[in-house]
């Protein structure tokens, strides 16, 4: 009789958002039923054993030997981290994204630079990142007289291309922006805005979105995966790429589902950006690639790697 | 070794430090740090320092140092006195007429600050002096502080209903107004209690001796001690109805208003201002250091594998979905006696959730009762935070014993109230239903 | 006696001191969350930095506090079995669960130095629009645990004294300590 272990999983969703069920559930069913019990996941509500910020440490010591994140909150031990958690108005649609990751190597650039801390790294998918707001924004001065809650890169983006951004803690976004000291945040897109009830208190959602990334990612402990037999290591990294794909494709329908939701229930509309809005912001966001470029030798290829694929696309 | 009998050691260690009079943070520090090193190894210490980290980084707690020092400000400069002296007048011969009013305080107080810890030792601050000091018993005092700060986490805002709405997916807004009633019912039934044994026992909450009873432009003129705190309240929480601040921010305005008032009595000083930075700190730092360990305990336990004892709980329940209910506020009662609110939260509410709605049973009424249960385990022995908090301003004559002794009343109270909205969940879904 | 005395007094009065000046942190907290509601509500133009300020400062305030609230004997224990010791039995319990404090307080050093120091390598920022230095803050976790380790060597030394019928110092906080100020009541 073979022996079994059992994996502590660090999730950075609270188990309210649906990539709690979606992703990680999934995961835990695959894994499990693939290695035949061999390999068990506990899995661990947002910040039960360790805040979003301290997993990836966690995970690279080997204290727990899976967990996910955003790879925001690696930016310290991965220069990729500023590209991987999404340029801002960079790809137009999920596909491109998507194929960047797999099809361009920018997976396995990642990849590389999480095995020097002794991290497996999997993107769970790419998707966009949308803002809702109290009031529609039809003109470039709507978008500059915003108050926008916002956090990390983007948010120094927005703030660079005019609007004016607080950070407040997730815990106070929705009393926020229920009484006005915001009119407007973004948290994920349509599925985290209304996992977060954002819809009851603003009604127009925002397209096209702010950035399209591989914003959730999948992280093992190396130390764990070798741990496993040579086969079971294998069974499980290939079910992180179906994953990836699976998943991918599987939130851009709920996300509709869950856009048409809103707007059946709580009357929401979309409020798509004006061309000149659309034309300024993304010639703001240009100057912050740069930055994101800086980081490092990798950040750079990187970067170089997107720009010239984004020319191909004629986009640039 | 089975999680039952490492939750057993872990209490029983627990209880056993506590009890030889270690203090809180140190025992709840100490015994996770043992218990991950049996069950998880050495390197696993690093949630620990990770947990306190995470602690530190908690905008929200940022309104515990400035809530109490708005009170240390208001306690200092005898804003809270004058209050209390015009409270007495006014009450005259009402027997337990302080208790009540402070209660009224107290709810106001929930309705600016969405945790409670900032509650309580602000009431603490304010109320507990003047009350003893006009012959009240002290366990009356202790428990109407201690049941009244609780209101807190009740009475909208609240940072654990919008924990309770990310874990479990439920309304923020609808969580919020399902709270106004059983708040305002709470306080009812508090009040009722207050009255009745005051009348029976007025020893406990004397009135105003005949002689001392004011005339009434005595009365009116004692009025004008109410201005001050009134235009405190409208501040703060006219900025938070107004969009002007978020609830953590608000509490920055309560230190404004509590600046100006000093002025007005003529008592904006140094020494003062000092002093009074000075007992916020060893109150927050006393609060925060408890709140530090609490949350590596929760983790370490968590890490252990809780979850899974919930889990065995709940598949060998008694009959039918009110005893699945009942079961469940049972669980989370013995729990919130040990652990942080928080904590209770993370591994309860992923198992219970799903039963919940399998059963059919609307989660904003259920979120109001875990809530309310949170709250009586804020003040439920051993280990309730408010309890603690408490400890940390009451004077040396006041020992933990008579702490203890003094919520047994105000938690069976409560439990009444918890009892009145299972039986009718209108009283938490009224308003929800009415306003979305 | 007396280098043992004067140590004890010295780790005193430097938590004491260094409570005293970090006390005064709140005003910069009220400050700041002050001014950014000021520049949001009426200057609209919300800064980035003044509530992650204010978060840094407030979590280096809450850490710092270990010390200075052991000084002050503001750590709070239940005191059921507790009151009803004599002074030497007292001290006798406590020599005993000093141990539960050492356990935690050594975790908490060494793991938070680690972190420290790890964060002092790389000069970790926060990564946030204003994106600050935050590894002074995360130094300040060792720094306080060392502080608060100290003042627990004094309590377990002033214990052993009692226990062995010695003399422990006049501990100079309690001179003019503000606890327990029989005016508050
Ligand atoms: N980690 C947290 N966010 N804790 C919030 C809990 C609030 C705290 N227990 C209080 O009563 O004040
Ligand atoms: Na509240
Ligand atoms: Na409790």
């Amino acid at each position: 009789e073979e022996k079994s272990t059992t994996w502590r999983v660090q999730s950075h969703w609270p188990s309210a958002s649906s990539s709690y069920e979606d992703s990680l559930v999934r995961l835990k069913n695959q894994i499990e039923e693939r290695t035949e019990g061999r390999v068990k996941l506990n899995l661990h509500e947002a910040g039960a054993l360790f805040k979003a910020q301290e997993t990836f440490n966690a995970v690279s010591r080997g204290i727990v030997e899976m967990g996910t994140i955003s790879p925001a909150y690696a930016q310290d031990k991965i220069s990729l981290a500023g590209i991987a958690s999404g340029l801002p108005f960079a790809f137009r649609n999920v596909w491109e994204a998507a194929y960047f990751h797999k099809g361009l190597g920018f997976e396995d650039m990642l990849r590389e630079e999480a095995a020097k801390h002794n991290v497996y790294w999997s993107t769970d998918k790419v998707y966009p990142t949308e803002m809702v707001v109290k009031n529609p924004i039809n003109s470039w001065e709507d978008f500059t007289s915003l108050k926008i809650r916002s956090s990390g890169a983007l948010q120094k983006f927005l703030d660079d291309a005019g609007a004016s951004t607080s950070y407040l803690p997730g815990s106070e976004l929705y009393p926020a922006l229920d009484s006005g000291v915001v009119d407007g945040a973004h948290w994920g897109a349509a599925q985290g805005a209304a996992s977060m009830s954002l819809y009851e208190v603003a009604k127009y959602h925002v397209q096209p979105a702010l950035n399209i990334a591989g914003t959730d990612v999948i992280i093992v402990s190396q130390k764990a995966l070798d741990k496993l037999s040579d086969k079971d290591q294998e069974t499980i990294k290939q079910i992180l790429d179906e994953q990836f794909w699976f998943r991918t494709n599987e939130y851009q329908y709920k996300e509709r589902v869950a856009l048409s939701k809103a707007m059946e229930e709580n009357g929401v509309e979309i409020n798509t950006l004006p061309e000149d809005v659309q034309q300024r912001l993304t010639k703001a966001a240009q100057a912050s690639w740069d930055e994101a470029g800086e980081r490092s030798e990798n950040a750079a290829e990187a970067l170089e790697k997107m720009k010239s694929f984004l020319r191909e696309l004629g986009y640039l | 070794m089975s999680i039952e009998i490492t939750t057993l050691l872990f209490f029983a260690a627990l209880l056993f430090f506590l009890v030889l009079g270690l203090p809180l943070t140190f025992v709840l520090g100490g015994v996770s740090v043992i218990f991950l090193y049996f069950t998880w190894g050495i390197d696993s210490f690093y949630m620990v320092t990770s947990q306190m980290w995470g602690t530190m980084e908690s905008f929200t707690l940022v309104a515990i140092p400035l809530f109490v020092f708005m009170a240390m400000i208001l306690e200092r400069t005898g804003v809270a006195k004058d209050l209390y002296r015009m409270m007495h007048l006014w009450c005259g011969g009402l027997r337990g007429g302080l208790a009540i009013g402070t209660l009224g305080i107290c709810a106001i107080f929930g309705a600016m600050v969405g945790i409670s810890g900032a509650a309580v030792v602000a009431m603490g601050t304010i109320a507990l002096p003047a009350m003893l000091e006009r012959g009240y018993d002290k366990k009356m005092v202790l428990g109407c502080i201690n049941t009244g700060g609780g209101w807190g986490i009740l009475i909208p805002p609240s940072i654990l209903m919008i924990l309770y709405a990310m874990i479990t997916g439920v309304s923020v807004g609808k969580m919020f107004a399902a709270g106004v009633l059983p708040g305002i019912l709470l306080m009812v039934l508090t009040v009722i209690y207050i009255v009745v044994r005051c009348y029976f026992q007025p020893h406990l909450a004397p009135a105003l001796p005949e002689d001392e009873r004011a005339t009434w432009p005595e009365k009116l003129r004692a009025l004008r001690a109410v201005l001050l705190p009134i235009g405190i309240v409208v501040m703060v929480l006219g900025s938070i109805v107004g969009g002007i601040t978020t609830p953590t921010e608000a509490a920055a305005m309560g230190v404004l208003g509590a600046l100006i008032s000093a002025a007005v009595y003529g008592k904006f000083n140094w020494p003062l201002m000092h002093e009074a930075a000075l007992r916020t700190f060893k109150l927050t730092g006393m609060i925060m250091w408890i709140l530090f360990a609490a949350h590596a305990f929760s983790a370490a336990y968590q890490g252990m594998g809780a979850q899974e004892l919930i889990e065995g709980m709940m598949t060998s329940l008694p009959g039918g979905p009110w005893g699945i209910i009942i079961t469940m506020m049972l669980i989370v009662f013995l729990l919130a006696m040990v652990l942080d609110p928080v904590g209770i939260m993370l591994i309860t509410l992923p198992v219970f959730m799903p039963i919940v709605a399998s059963l059919g049973f609307d989660p904003i009424w259920f979120g109001i009762l875990f809530v309310i249960n949170m709250e009586i385990g804020y003040m439920t022995p051993p280990f309730g935070f408010n309890l603690f908090y408490l400890k940390g301003i009451v004077p040396p004559s006041i020992t933990m014993g008579d702490i203890y002794k003094s919520v047994v009343p105000f938690v069976l109270v409560e439990i009444v109230g918890l009892a009145l909205i299972m039986i009718f969940p209108e009283i938490a879904t009224y308003l929800p239903d009415l306003l979305f | 006696m007396r280098p043992i005395h004067a140590f004890m007094n010295g780790v005193s009065r430097l938590n004491d001191f260094i409570g005293r000046w970090v006390a005064i942190l709140v005003f910069a907290m009220f400050v700041l969350l002050l001014l950014e509601v000021f520049m949001r509500y009426v200057m609209a133009s919300p800064t980035a930095w003044t509530n992650e300020l204010t978060q840094l400062l407030f979590g280096v305030y809450a850490v710092m506090a270990g010390g200075y609230v052991m000084v002050h004997r503001g750590h709070v224990n239940v005191d059921l079995l507790y009151s009803h010791l004599s002074r030497r039995a007292q001290a006798g319990v406590d020599i005993f669960t000093s141990i539960i404090f050492f356990i935690f307080m050594g975790a908490v050093l060494y793991f938070g130095t680690d972190m420290a120091l790890e964060s002092i390598r790389g000069l970790e920022t926060s990564y946030s629009a204003w994106n600050p230095p935050i590894w002074p803050a995360k130094t300040a976790i060792p720094v306080a645990a060392l502080l608060l380790l100290l003042q627990g060597v004094v309590k377990l030394l002033e214990d052993i004294m009692i226990a062995l019928n010695l003399e422990p110092p006049v501990r100079h906080t309690d001179v003019k300590s503000h606890d327990n100020n029989p005016e508050a009541l």
